[in-house]
């Protein structure tokens, strides 16, 4: 289905949709207004600190599929991890902050959320 | 007064009459050497002036681009490019003409075609998780801690299904290319956008070829089933144009960028007025 010169597709909606998904996943500008600079310098320092976060636990995660790691290391490896969501999770609750307002599109490595 | 600039071309003769430009302007040439800006006088109020910017503007930029693909190779310049003196438009063919000259030279006779697809994400998620799951084994000692070892058995069963699907996603877009590899002398893909955008594709093809590659995606819908698929194009080699150097900057040269957003939504905003 031709829906003009230049656009051929049977499901138009669809792609709509999916274009939604990852057209606003950039954090919007930092706010700087007085009374809310805090939350939006906080939006992009656990912006950041989620992809650090979720590199680190690829990373982890890597280690462990190659099979090399003792028991310590395990542990401390998942130690680390948790203590750091948790601390995420816990910043995110001081600034009033929900998951999908830390999201953005890092190309090969999906959405961050 | 101020200059609207459409598009550096490949010519550095006259185009008047060839199109009418933003607000019923008069766009004209204003040759370098070998090349040209093609741009039109624009009057900015400016206490008006961003509320004037409306989705006609978009819609006339984009037609005069595409007129001017018809005769010449160009170089589309971003939504709302704007220059306050005419210098300022040579300065910056001056600084920038072996890019120019370069990409002209590239692009001669091209033009960029899209394509999208969109896979069942979430089933073959589901299917994964049901039928595969069980095989992500641990192969290192787990620590006695059992919401420590539950935290870990959670996250390494996510980073396998990832890895799964990235995989399946690789060589299912390996398929869709191949479809389209002879025609484009340049490609870029961008597979899992979303965990339903399985590719987002850009090809540069001869103007000739168009017919060819349509017949190609004809192919393609009738060979792989359960997806969506979109075409779109030709148009302009937006995604292929390649900068080595900034412009230096121009004194009094206006750039408002308002692209991105409702510029490129334009391609879906027609469809469903």
């Amino acid at each position: 289905m031709t829906m003009n010169k230049k656009v051929e597709t049977d499901s138009p909606e669809a792609f709509i949709e999916e274009r939604e998904k990852y057209q606003d996943v950039l954090p919007k500008r930092i706010n700087v207004d007085p009374k809310n600079a805090d939350k939006g310098l906080a939006r992009l320092f656990l912006t950041l600190l989620e992809l650090i976060r979720k590199l680190l636990e690829k990373q982890a995660m890597r280690r462990i599929e190659g099979g090399s790691l003792s028991e310590e290391e395990v542990e401390g490896i998942g130690e680390a991890l948790m203590k750091l969501e948790n601390k995420i999770k816990e910043l995110k609750e001081i600034f009033g902050l929900k998951d999908e307002e830390l999201n953005l599109n890092l190309g090969p490595l999906g959405d961050l959320m | 007064m101020a200059i609207y600039i459409y598009g550096i071309i490949n010519s550095n003769e006259g185009i008047d009459r060839l199109v009418n430009g933003l607000e019923g302007s008069h766009v004209y040439n204003i040759p370098y050497h070998d090349i040209g800006a093609a741009v039109s006088n624009f009057h900015p109020d400016t206490k008006e002036f961003d509320e004037r910017i409306n989705r006609s503007h978009i819609f006339v930029h984009e037609r005069v681009v595409e007129k001017l693909i018809e005769r010449f190779t160009v170089l589309p310049a971003r939504f709302f490019t704007i220059f306050y003196k005419k210098e300022d438009v040579l300065s910056v063919m001056k600084n920038l003409y072996g890019d120019f000259r370069r990409n002209l030279d590239r692009l001669h006779n091209k033009v960029e075609f899209g394509l999208k697809v969109i896979w069942p994400g979430e089933k073959i998620r589901k299917n994964i998780i049901d039928f595969h799951s069980q095989r992500y084994s641990l192969a290192v000692p787990m620590p006695d801690n059992p919401s420590l070892k539950n935290f870990i058995r959670e996250r390494y069963v996510q980073y396998k299904l990832d890895r799964e699907i990235e995989e399946l996603a690789d060589s299912f877009a390996g398929v869709i290319d191949d479809f389209f590899r002879g025609f484009a002398h340049e490609k870029k893909l961008e597979k899992l956008k979303t965990k339903n955008l399985l590719l987002s594709a850009y090809y540069l093809v001869d103007k000739e070829s168009q017919d060819d590659l349509k017949k190609a995606f004809e192919r393609l819908k009738k060979k792989l089933h359960g997806f969506m698929y979109l075409l779109s194009g030709p148009w302009p080699p937006y995604n292929f144009i390649i900068q080595t150097k900034k412009p230096h900057s121009v004194k009094n040269a206006g750039k408002i960028n308002i692209s991105s957003k409702i510029f490129q939504k334009r391609i879906f905003s027609d469809i469903l007025d």
